[in-house]
């Protein structure tokens, strides 16, 4: 097990060595002049001449790319024109809102998935399972902004006055306070990396609401999040649901079923105890991989219900041209994409001590 | 006696006429309601698609300003539905440039098929080449090509095409082109694991015995055998690039206006999502029907060619 997550580790070295020089060259295939395109149009000749000096532009590729490497390890992602701020301060405002986002669709998406995948398995062509199955085979097919936005206007216009009116953009009611975590434990003198972390975890409204008992703050944070986890989670849901029917079934088939049966289990110890566990296996598999989906759709859904994450930064970014919060965010959101893998294939070979090696 | 004469009958009646692999699959794709229900949906879509003009009431373009007496966003207006007789008839409304919006939602299946068509063409075609080389020759060469894939399949599909389309800039075309490339790792890694499975059979080392060079084998008696994941993938993949090109049009990197494209369609008037919902309601339903389309028959092609599903 240790070898195994030791070579996984390993493994992804070149991946994230590959991610660093497709960001690089992303960059440098912008078209125009890297300077005015980073710097923006307005970019005086001295400003340039120092810009190109600190990137090493008048030196050969490689070095180029060694400058930048030197400078991503460092934590220095550049400057970001729009906000005229280091890219990394803007990173460590807008990833918990996507963290919070994605993790609320993730979970959405895993237990009603699961749920619909289960009822449907047990009373199989019933009338049921054929609904359950019609609306997994509608909702992966039904694209994140449509849905979104369908989902705010019946959610904002149609139902407004009643009790099931939810608001269809922003992440808090305005006037709603958020106090940072190190105000509300009066830790203000913080400095250096708690600090950073605490500031972090104080942008997941909810996680802020719960540690500091803020009731109002979780209940807001909960109705502005319910329109976006829908639009986010449907395509999981659907693809987990369709995943654990097929796999119970494929389970319920075999001989050990059977043996069960035949000792006289109820049918609930028999689905709960042993075919959910086996049928888990490959429907792991599927949550796992629908976290690349998570990231992605992020990036409608942000911009649909307006909330100041990655996705929305980053699509910002490219309507204002700053590339190099472009180049920036598309890095931090591929390198969050392996380490989520990574941690979910060393998961799995724990799951299912079968799965070792390549 | 009768008894034991039955079943020999029965292999008997069986056996004179043995299916191909493709006719099964056609009997079984034909046993399955979904998929055939993804090709009614498809078949509708492409007479759609080819019938836009004679269909199309308006022009999907130009827009209705001094030729009908319409405002901008106006809900739809259907005269047996009960719109009245001197108002002019739009089924879907008109769009925020008064335009007729039933025009451009047929329009714009043809340019949906298009885009989903052909950047898994293009994707096929290059992951499939490498994916095959890679497999076959196994060594360095699969290593680096393999390296190469991993590092495409790192980043989240829908950020590594914006992220192109970024350095490409906006337009169809090379919405086309990202969506392509993020699809080719897929089909590069589906191609390789079936080459590395049929290069070991008998017909193969029978190959290389009689000396036919390296690539004749392997393009034309390997890859052929290799197809069926691919047709399966790819038709799933058509959904998946329809989903992106939308998705990338909607943000405005893809189709730029007036381009009749259900995704810019939606993106353009996603504003007025609360004041004219019909302009979200159809392109939408629109994109959905098609996406449902290939992804039933690619579910029934998976069924009916995956021998693990054959019941």
């Amino acid at each position: 097990m240790f070898l195994y997550v030791v070579r996984r580790i390993v493994l992804a070295i070149p991946v994230l060595l590959g991610i660093l020089f497709a960001t690089f060259a992303l960059a440098r295939l912008i078209p125009g002049d890297p300077c005015h395109a980073t710097l923006g149009e307005k970019a005086t000749a001295q400003a340039c001449d120092a810009f190109i000096i600190r990137y090493g532009l008048d030196q050969p590729i490689p070095v180029q790319f060694g400058i930048y490497l030197r400078d991503v390890t460092k934590g220095n992602l550049g400057d970001s024109l729009r906000f005229g701020q280091p890219v990394t301060k803007l990173i460590a405002q807008r990833l918990p809102v996507t963290i919070e986002l994605a993790f609320t669709a993730l979970i959405f998406s895993t237990i009603i998935g699961m749920v619909m995948g289960i009822i449907s398995a047990y009373w199989r062509n019933s009338p049921v399972d054929v609904i359950t199955m019609i609306i997994a085979n509608l909702g992966v097919s039904v694209p994140i902004f449509v849905l979104g936005l369908l989902l705010a206007y019946t959610f904002a216009v149609t139902l407004k006055g009643t009790p099931f009116a939810l608001p269809p953009s922003g992440r808090l009611t305005a006037g709603i306070n958020v106090p940072s975590l190190a105000e509300a434990w009066g830790l203000t003198s913080l400095s250096g990396a708690p600090r950073v972390m605490l500031d972090f975890i104080s942008q997941m409204y909810i996680i802020n609401g719960l540690l500091t008992l803020n009731w109002v703050l979780v209940g807001d944070a909960i109705k502005h999040l319910i329109l976006p986890t829908l639009a986010l989670g449907t395509i999981p849901l659907s693809v987990t649901a369709r995943m654990t029917r097929s796999s119970l079934l494929e389970v319920l088939g075999l001989d050990y079923m059977r043996t069960a049966r035949a000792k006289g289990l109820n049918e609930r110890l028999i689905i709960f105890r042993h075919a959910l566990r086996n049928a888990m296996l490959p429907v792991s598999t599927v949550i796992g991989l629908s976290l690349g989906g998570l990231l992605s759709g992020a990036v409608l859904t942000e911009t649909i219900f307006g909330f100041s994450g990655v996705g929305k930064t980053l699509f910002d970014a490219i309507s204002s041209r700053d590339y190099t919060v472009v180049q920036a965010f598309t890095l931090v959101i591929a390198v969050v994409f392996v380490t989520i893998n990574l941690i979910v294939d060393v998961s799995y070979a724990y799951l299912d001590p079968r799965i070792r090696y390549d | 006696m009768s008894v034991a004469t039955t079943p020999i009958d029965k292999m008997q009646l069986a056996s004179p006429n043995p299916r191909s692999l493709w006719q099964n699959a056609l009997r079984y794709i034909f046993r399955q309601r979904s998929a055939i229900v993804g090709m009614i949906i498809l078949g509708i879509l492409i007479l759609i698609a080819l019938l836009a003009p004679v269909l199309a009431t308006h022009d999907p373009i130009k827009t209705l300003i001094g030729v009908e007496d319409v405002k901008k966003r106006e809900p739809p207006c259907i005269h047996i539905l009960g719109c009245p007789a001197d108002k002019p008839q739009h089924f879907f409304g008109t769009d925020g440039n008064i335009r007729d919006l039933y025009s451009r939602v047929l329009y714009g299946a043809r340019l949906s098929l298009i885009v989903g068509i052909f950047s898994v063409a293009f994707a096929i075609v290059i992951g499939a080449f490498f994916g095959a080389i890679a497999g076959y020759l196994g060594g360095w060469t699969d290593n680096v090509i393999m390296r190469v894939m991993d590092v495409l399949l790192a980043f989240p599909s829908l950020i590594l095409a914006i992220a192109i389309v970024t350095v490409l800039g906006p337009g169809l075309s090379n919405t086309l082109f990202a969506i392509g490339i993020v699809s080719i790792p897929g089909y590069a890694r589906i191609t390789r694991a079936s080459v590395l499975s049929i290069k070991e059979l008998d017909y193969v080392t029978a190959d290389r015995a009689l000396g036919v060079p390296a690539m004749r084998i392997l393009f034309y008696h390997i890859l052929p055998n290799a197809l069926t994941p691919l047709v399966v993938q790819a038709t799933l993949g058509i959904a998946g690039a329809i989903l992106s090109a939308a998705a990338l049009s909607f943000l405005g990197l893809g189709a730029q206006p007036p381009t009749p494209e259900w995704g810019a369609m939606i993106g353009q008037e996603r504003n007025q999502v609360f004041t004219a919902p019909h302009l979200i309601f159809f392109p939408g339903v629109a994109l959905i029907l098609t996406v449902l389309g290939f992804n039933l028959l690619g579910d029934g092609l998976r069924d009916a060619l995956d021998p693990r599903f054959n019941r």
